[in-house]
């Protein structure tokens, strides 16, 4: 077969990149998909400029080597098309982790994921194990085009899961469930976070289950809900305003699809007070969501209204004071915490 | 009108008389259904509108016959032909188009929605052209594993002018993947003529662009299909990627049965009036010896009768459970 021949002749032994002793974001990405590849022969990875070049934040950079072209797939640029390729593919067995360049680029997928993907299963009943990574977000003055929050669009939709980890720590198993779940599944990686964040030590490959939230820090006085960069984000912001005697606990949802409810719901509790954290924009974005159903499940235990932070409504900018105007920063999210801690 | 590559293929030598007979029974029995199935339509049967087929028959089932059974499918709603080909029943066809739970979704997705898996088939969204990249991997799946099966995909006219087009065949053709994609020019995409949507003489000429085989056929020559298309499939199942087959036919109907069709050239109806596929067909078989007259008129009792039976069973069969609704948005 044609792809034969691009298969280098001996393929590369051990692991497809080097993972430092204290991995990066990035390198937890890149140590996840090898582990699932190695593990299950029906992984393969797709899209564009994912083999030799590595990908164009080099998250697959070493794994043509070791997988060869027939596992490690270069695309044209054909978001649909590609998207579509993995809904044929998964539809007859395999586990396809597509990998889309920027998550602003997407939107050319929107209709393989919506109406070929998302509803397939509950159609037909067959599984979609179909995994779609996708490097999201700001703060990299990357622009209106390059720097965009995607869950609200696709969380409004039955039949995704939406994955956003906020930690290196758990990007490897949230990524590896991913992998291994029937549904089609969305895997937003907070670019800024990929260099930006390393774990404390050597990673764990064992799986985390999509729908648990994880408080990462335990506090009285508010709950501080959000997931992705707001999470690093809120911590030190908490340990900040500990030395002013306010205790914040911070809930990192992780699955924006399924949301785990009840430990949201047990934390308002517990503080009676909750904020909502992201980096999307306001209007419907998935604060709104988070706060509905707060409203619904905790109203009798809130003691201040819920409020939500997030950017303002307008494209991301690319100059930096621009950006950051729109961006939440942590003189904003402070403040609020406080206000709403103190009231 | 576009120009064929084929001279009309009448000559039986050589070919095995089983598979004539198949080819004609499944055309016919495609047609007695859509013919019910239209009256139907018009009796208040049917949820929506009804698409059908009428003229496509030799694309689809002469496409078809020229694949092994375990090859991959992703049909369009004129191709009823392909799925009854496969062994689709009937009477699940009109479940689908009444929402009774016996339906292939079981009453979840409808009207032109029934296409089984379990026969190799892709069941596309209402977005047509969005089965072509999903061909390409199901084509992509099988040489993964080393399998030597192909995935055939049907597309009209208007399909062509969608980026899932371009792309699907794109990635098909860097990639070789085994592919045989149909083209079902049938005039109108629609209410929007040829001229409107292309101005190439002819689809096959795509095939230029990405550097593979094209042909364009009478689509209403149910051996001039058939033979394109083998000899695609054969590249495909080789190892030698994908080829377009264009057939060149005429939407005797309506965009679906609501729509009368008024833009419609009568020249078109006049000509195609005379191309019958099913007719053609028959003839050529009546005078290749392959049939005689009683066994033409007994292949259209069976079908007519075989649809009348499919009415009453889809007609008597149960309405879906609301009850579980919820249940199956996702996959435990």
């Amino acid at each position: 077969m044609p792809t034969e021949t691009l298969s280098p002749p001996v393929l590369k032994q051990g692991p497809a990149q080097e993972i430092s002793a204290n991995p990066t974001y990035l390198e937890a990405v890149a140590a996840a998909l090898d582990h699932e590849m190695e593990r299950d022969p029906d992984v393969f990875i797709i899209g564009e400029d994912v083999g030799q070049f590595g990908g164009a934040f080099k998250v697959t950079k070493g794994f043509l080597d070791k997988y060869g072209p027939r596992r490690v797939v270069d695309t044209p640029i054909a978001e649909t098309g590609f998207t579509g390729l993995a809904a044929g593919a998964a539809l007859v067995g395999l586990r396809p982790v597509v990998e889309f360049q920027f998550a602003d680029f997407i939107s050319c997928a929107f209709d393989p994921i919506i109406n070929v993907l998302a509803r397939h299963h509950w159609r037909n009943g067959d599984p979609m194990p179909v995994t779609m990574r996708a490097p999201f977000g700001a703060r990299l003055r990357a622009g209106p085009t390059h720097s965009q929050s995607v869950e609200a669009y696709f969380a409004h939709v039955p039949g995704l899961k939406i994955v956003m980890p906020g930690t290196p720590e758990d990007v490897p198993g949230l990524l590896i469930s991913s992998i291994r779940d029937d549904n089609p599944t969305l895997f937003l990686e907070n670019k800024y976070l990929y260099r930006r964040l390393r774990a404390n030590g050597p990673l764990s490959m064992e799986p985390i289950p999509l729908g648990v939230a994880k408080v990462v820090r335990e506090g009285r006085d508010v709950s501080l809900i959000t997931y992705s960069a707001g999470v690093h984000q809120g911590v030190e912001i908490a340990q900040e305003l500990d030395k002013e005697g306010i205790s914040v606990e911070v809930v990192d949802i992780r699955t924006v699809v399924p949301l785990d409810v009840e430990t949201i719901v047990n934390s308002v509790k517990k503080t009676s007070r909750a904020v909502v954290l992201h980096e999307d924009s306001r209007r419907l974005g998935y604060g709104a969501e988070i706060a509905a159903t707060i409203q619904e499940e905790a109203f009798w235990h809130l003691d201040q209204p819920i409020t939500r932070i997030a950017a303002k409504d307008t494209p991301i900018a690319t100059s930096p004071p621009l950006e950051d105007a729109i961006i939440p920063q942590p003189a904003e999210i402070a403040e609020t915490l406080r206000k709403v801690a103190k009231a | 009108m576009a120009k064929t590559d084929k001279k009309s293929s009448t000559e039986l030598e050589g070919r095995d008389p089983e598979l004539l007979r198949r080819i004609y029974e499944v055309m016919v029995l495609t047609r007695a259904v859509e013919d019910r199935m239209v009256a139907m339509y018009r009796g208040g049967d049917l949820l929506g509108s009804l698409y059908t087929g009428h003229w496509h028959e030799a694309i689809s089932v002469g496409a078809t016959a020229a694949l092994r059974a375990d090859d991959y499918v992703a049909a369009i709603h004129r191709d009823l032909g392909a799925h009854l080909w496969r062994g689709m029943e009937p009477w699940q066809v009109m479940a689908s188009f009444m929402g009774k739970a016996t339906s292939p979704t079981g009453g979840r997705d409808g009207t032109l929605h029934y296409a089984r898996l379990d026969l190799g088939f892709y069941n596309l969204p209402s977005h047509i052209p969005a089965n072509f990249p999903v061909a390409t991997g199901m084509a992509f799946a099988a040489r993964y594993r080393g399998e030597d099966k192909v995935c055939l995909a049907f597309c009209g006219d208007g399909s062509t002018s969608r980026a899932d087009f371009h792309e699907a065949l794109s990635i098909a053709s860097v990639q070789s993947l085994p592919n045989v994609f149909v083209i079902e020019n049938n005039q109108y995409a629609y209410s929007t003529p040829l001229r409107l949507t292309s101005h190439s003489q002819n689809f096959s000429d795509k095939a230029k662009a990405y550097g593979i085989p094209g042909v364009t056929v009478d689509g209403t020559d149910v051996l001039a299909v058939h033979d394109a298309v083998a000899e695609a499939v054969t590249r495909a199942r080789a190892g030698d990627g994908p080829s377009i087959v264009e057939g060149v036919t005429m939407r005797m109907h309506g965009h679906a049965e609501h729509d009368p069709a008024d833009y419609v050239v009568k020249e078109l109806y006049d000509e195609y009036g005379k191309k019958d596929p099913v007719e053609l067909f028959e003839n050529v078989l009546l005078k290749g010896g392959v049939l005689d007259d009683d066994a033409v008129k007994k292949t259209r009792e069976d079908a007519r009768q075989a649809a009348i039976a499919a009415r009453r069973k889809a007609l008597a069969d149960p309405m879906p459970d609301p009850s579980n609704v919820e249940e199956g948005v996702y996959a435990d």
